[in-house]
């Protein structure tokens, strides 16, 4: 059999064809495979969800076994939040030294190794840092603890805040593993931002008599202030949704205090620890403890989101 | 060090008495602050250098004795039965953690690649494109946890026992996987200058053929590292295979070749049964697993550097 | 192929486990050295017991081909089932309690070298765990330290399920104290100390209970267990009954298994070991572990007063003299809490495999009562080598008897 230049045409137009259909149907797969999150999530939550009403979010205990059952997870709320407000306290100065030191000050022959400091940290997996943080560090920092508590006992503010040490495990230690995981992540992504950041905006700063210092806050940080707050907030979703180093660590004693040096618990460490167990309505409030990280992460990566791009806007617009 | 510092901070030559006065003031303050600053921010690098260190030496320290004694016996030996018993094995681990990520790139990369190129060279700003654009970033914040309840309730559950295998927790992984694969593969595509594509098609090439003989092989240097780096990251999850890939952390000591029946685990949940554990003989166990945890992730994210770098100097 | 790896992995483990039966009796002998040092008064009972490790480990691994099991002798004689592990094939999955998970590892490791085409796997997790896998099907045999509420029985598709008691053993009260090697505790003193009201190791509650000791002045650190247990169950069962939860009773929290009851400020570990892990880390901590893994961990514990009014050490003795005062139920169900008898250990536990009575096919079934056959004689003799008390006699034969049920 003979082909002609139509029947060429023709098959080199079909393949065409069905190559676009095959992408399209690999983007759609991402919209498919996240409705079905969506669906699967919603639809396993709604018992919770009937069962406590508003008070799911509101209410402080959660005794899935009891009659009837009480389905509170404000306080597993509290603990994400608190711990990823610890290790965003902790990670933000830190990522941002190192990301200026990267790019400002580092000679040109250390910023390769200290990129490459940066990308070992972010290869750890997490379980290696819980590992460590349950085994190695908790029982180890316990003393620290003891001693900045004794000291700050009778403070006013910082007595309540660092207060009565139990075991090493405790808000405070998830927040210093969640600063070391969010670290790399905020660092790569400022250092990536500060370095669009125009050498003319850096050279003029220093011709006008500026320390670097200066220079690094009037001319480099009002570049990139939009990019480094979405670095964040990304740090931020990230550090909430950390499972297994927080569940090693946090101590799995939900309560809502200010001490830090406190037991606590986490939504996702919760969900770890106690979905085992789970009779079906406390699976079901679980899975709408997934629903409700789910939906705060999400709200944290869209304000990071917005910020940048809002951001990048604005220097588009002043250029 | 200080010789940048001197050039960057020289004082302004002003001949006013008065006003010199007042800067040599100000200029000391703002020489103390940038020596301040510039020291806060080397302290920052030597912190995170530091704690990199000690969790690195503890992890070696610890895990090289196991994996070495009675070498090769920690790769080729089941892990033992009870946490009392000491000595190495932890093959069936090494083993399940290989297989489930390697079946989650399987599954993840075609799919991520092929919506990248759907968004870069299809989509480009359609509404559609926008919106799936906008799903990856949705899909990307998801929690890992919550990737493994979802992979529990809609696979597992239905299955029953035998629904508790690698590929379920294979299927958790590649959820997470997709989206960084799509999004480190758009950026690639990105970066192919049009003028290439345009040539191509000036040659009377289709659209297909252009993206998979000029656009795809300009771009792989950057897509097969952004894939690796994914692959590392999905290797050293742990919340995903919880639900899915055995009943218990510690539940499967023996080696399952067989991704698609039967249980299997993880060097990550053998960290996280061992992290549980007050025997010395199942910590050290745990942190062998570590260190072959951490060497394995680094292992792909250097074959990453590599491939992409001799690659990339293929392609100019 | 496939077959091939299968059998080639098969004798792979077997080789295996014979050099790790060689490495326990080396740790069994280093153990009882370890023991010695951290609990003086438990020696006698350390030493007698390793050297049974030894002798049990010796024959397992001189005569792996003994497919026929031996029931225990002690006083009457058991009709033990004969049964050819050896021609045995297939998987047994279970999950469950945690309380009994370091003696169905043991066993399984030791059922493993005489039925060696048998994988049974063991996943703990907790009795609820053990429990809500059996009820979806996802196991095939459930681990449980407690009974199966009435209003749960519907939940357990399968259908009718059989209790099978394997071990009995103390729950301890583990503490680490710097300076006090020996304590003692009254049930109202552990109600106060889990309820918050007694904060100090100096209080003067357990100041009464240890008149000799030096107590001091540190904070008490509670520890208790952060997934919904049977051992919390069971503890919260012998406080409910030694201390009352009438309005005169000094136990107000009742009898419960979810960790979100104890109050605000303990600690929580996962599973016994994570208790455990807590417990040996902080100084000024108490907790509720198992004997075996206390043990495990080198740990020290209390003496508790018993219902006679004697302080008892958690000892395997102490256990089976709880046990031979029990009454058993029908269905093989028993509670040890705050047991009569001036030897008893008032917080002896108890723990059962849950398994269905209908099973899916013949080789199913034929795999199962093969193990609880294993469990209820090799696994006896077993128990004391990993700190668990065997089940009395009676109770044993009355389990075996029971096997036959099981039907596919």
């Amino acid at each position: 059999m003979t082909l002609t230049i139509n029947d060429l045409k023709s098959k080199k137009q079909y393949a065409d064809k069905s190559f676009s259909v095959i992408v399209f149907l690999g983007g759609t797969g991402i919209l498919v495979i996240l409705a079905v999150i969506a669906y699967t999530i919603t639809n396993r939550s709604t018992d919770a969800f009937r069962i406590a009403g508003f008070k799911f979010f509101t209410g402080q205990k959660f005794v899935p076994n009891g009659t009837p059952p009480m389905l509170g997870i404000l306080r597993y709320i509290f603990g994400t939040a608190l711990t990823s407000l610890i290790a965003i306290v902790l990670a933000v100065p830190i990522s941002l030294g190192l990301a200026l030191y990267t790019t400002q000050v580092a000679p040109a022959w250390l910023k390769k190794p200290l990129v490459a400091l940066t990308d070992l940290v972010a290869v750890v997996p997490s379980v290696v840092f819980g590992l460590w943080g349950v085994i190695y560090l908790a029982p180890r920092i316990t003393t620290l603890y003891k001693h900045i508590s004794s000291l700050c006992d009778g403070v006013p503010v910082l007595g309540s805040i660092f207060g009565k040490v139990g075991s090493g495990r405790s808000f405070m230690t998830a927040g210093l593993i969640l600063a070391v995981m969010i670290t790399p992540i905020i660092t790569s992504i400022a250092r990536e931002v500060i370095e669009t950041c125009p050498q003319t905006d850096r050279d003029g700063a220093l011709a006008l008599g500026a320390t670097r210092w200066e220079m690094i806050t009037r001319a480099v940080m009002p570049h990139s202030i939009g990019g480094i707050v979405g670095a964040v907030m990304l740090g931020l979703g990230r550090a909430m949704g950390e499972t297994i180093a927080v569940a090693l660590v946090i101590g799995s004693s939900a309560t809502i205090t200010s001490n830090l040096f406190s037991s606590g618990d986490s939504l996702p460490a919760v969900i770890a620890l106690q979905w085992g167990e789970a009779n079906a309505t406390a699976k079901s409030a679980l899975i709408a403890m997934g629903l409700t990280l789910f939906v705060m992460t999400m709200v944290v990566n869209f304000a990071a989101a917005a910020v940048v791009s809002r951001s990048t806007k604005r220097m588009q617009g002043a250029s | 060090m200080t010789s940048v510092m001197d050039q960057t901070s020289s004082p302004a030559p002003v001949p006013s008495s008065e006003l010199l006065d007042d800067l040599v003031g100000v200029s000391g303050r703002r020489r103390t602050k940038n020596a301040v600053m510039t020291g806060l921010m080397f302290a920052s690098v030597a912190i995170v250098a530091i704690v990199l260190g000690f969790v690195l030496v503890t992890v070696i320290s610890k895990g090289w004795g196991i994996v070495h004694t009675k070498f090769p016996h920690w790769f080729t030996d089941d892990i033992p039965p009870t946490a009392r018993r000491v000595g190495p094995g932890m093959k069936a681990a090494i083993v399940g953690t290989i297989i489930t990520t390697l079946t989650a790139t399987v599954i993840a990369v075609p799919l991520g690649i092929a919506g990248a190129v759907y968004l870069n060279e299809y989509g480009k700003r359609n509404l559609f494109a926008r919106l799936l654009r906008f799903l990856t970033g949705v899909m990307a914040g998801v929690p890992s946890i919550v990737m493994g309840l979802f992979i529990y309730v809609f696979w597992v559950l239905p299955r029953h026992q035998q629904g508790l295998t690698g590929l379920a927790g294979a299927f958790a992984l590649a959820c997470l996987m997709l989206p960084i694969v799509v999004r480190a593969t758009e950026e690639m595509l990105k970066l192919v200058p049009q003028n290439l594509r345009d040539a191509s098609y000036a040659l009377g090439a289709t659209r297909s053929r252009t993206t998979l003989t000029v656009v795809i092989p300009k771009a792989s240097p950057g897509i097969i590292s952004g894939c690796l780096l994914a692959v590392a990251r999905a290797s050293g999850e742990t919340a995903p295979l919880i639900f899915t890939v055995s009943v218990g952390a510690s539940a499967v000591h023996a080696t399952n070749w067989n991704v698609f029946s039967g249980p299997n685990t993880a060097l990550s949940l053998q960290i996280y049964a061992n992290a549980k554990e007050t025997l010395a003989s199942a910590q050290d166990r745990g942190w062998g697993a570590a260190l072959t945890l951490i060497a394995l992730a680094f292992l792909f994210t250097l074959v990453a550097r590599v491939l992409s770098a001799r690659l990339s100097k293929k392609t100019q | 192929m496939e077959n091939h790896s299968v059998n080639s992995s098969r004798k792979r483990s077997l080789a295996i486990s014979g050099i790790l039966t060689l490495s326990l009796l080396a740790a069994a002998c280093s153990s009882d050295s370890k023991t010695t040092t951290t609990s003086a008064a438990a020696t006698t009972v350390a030493s007698t017991v390793a050297s049974t490790a030894a002798s049990t480990a010796t024959s397992a691994t001189e005569a792996p081909g003994s497919s026929d099991a031996t029931a225990t002798t002690t006083g009457d004689t058991v009709t033990a089932p004969s049964v050819d592990y050896s021609s045995l094939s297939g998987t047994l999955a279970g999950s469950g309690s945690t309380f009994q998970k370091a003696f169905l590892d043991e066993a399984i490791a030791n059922l493993a070298d005489q039925a060696p085409g048998l994988t049974v796997s063991y996943g703990g997790g907790g009795s609820g765990k053990g429990r809500t896998d059996l009820q979806t099907k996802l196991v095939d045999y459930a681990g449980t330290d407690g009974t199966v509420k009435p209003e749960d029985v519907a939940l357990y598709t399968g259908g009718d399920f059989l209790y099978f008691p394997t071990v009995i053993a103390p729950i301890t009260l583990s503490y680490n104290l710097s300076g006090v090697d020996s304590l003692q505790l009254s049930p109202k003193t552990i109600a106060g100390i889990f309820q918050g009201t007694i904060t100090k190791w100096s209080d003067a509650a357990i100041a009464a209970d240890n008149p000799d000791a030096t107590l001091p002045d540190t904070d008490i650190v509670t520890v208790h267990r952060s997934d919904a247990s049977g051992t919390t169950q069971n503890f919260t069962t012998f406080l409910e009954k030694a201390v009352g939860k009438d309005s005169s009773g000094e136990w107000k929290l009742g009898a419960f298994q979810d960790p979100t009851v104890w109050p605000d400020g303990g600690q929580a570990g996962d599973g016994n070991g994570g208790v455990a892990q807590i417990i040996s880390s902080t100084d000024g901590a108490i907790g509720y572990v198992d004997l075996s893994d206390a043990k495990a961990a080198g740990l020290a514990f209390a003496s508790v007063e018993n219902k006679a009014g004697k302080f008892v050490e958690p000892t395997l003795e102490a256990t089976s003299a709880a046990a031979e005062n029990a009454t058993i139920k029908d269905d093989l169900t028993f509670n040890l809490g705050w047991a009569d008898g001036d030897a008893s250990y008032p917080i002896a536990a108890q723990t059962w495999i849950l398994v269905y009575t209908k099973q899916a096919d013949s080789a199913h079934a034929d795999n199962l009562k093969a193990f609880l056959t294993y469990l209820l004689t090799g696994g006896q003799t077993l128990a004391p080598t990993i700190d668990y008390a065997p089940l009395p006699t009676s109770l044993v034969a009355k389990a075996l008897a029971q096997i036959d049920k099981i039907t596919s």
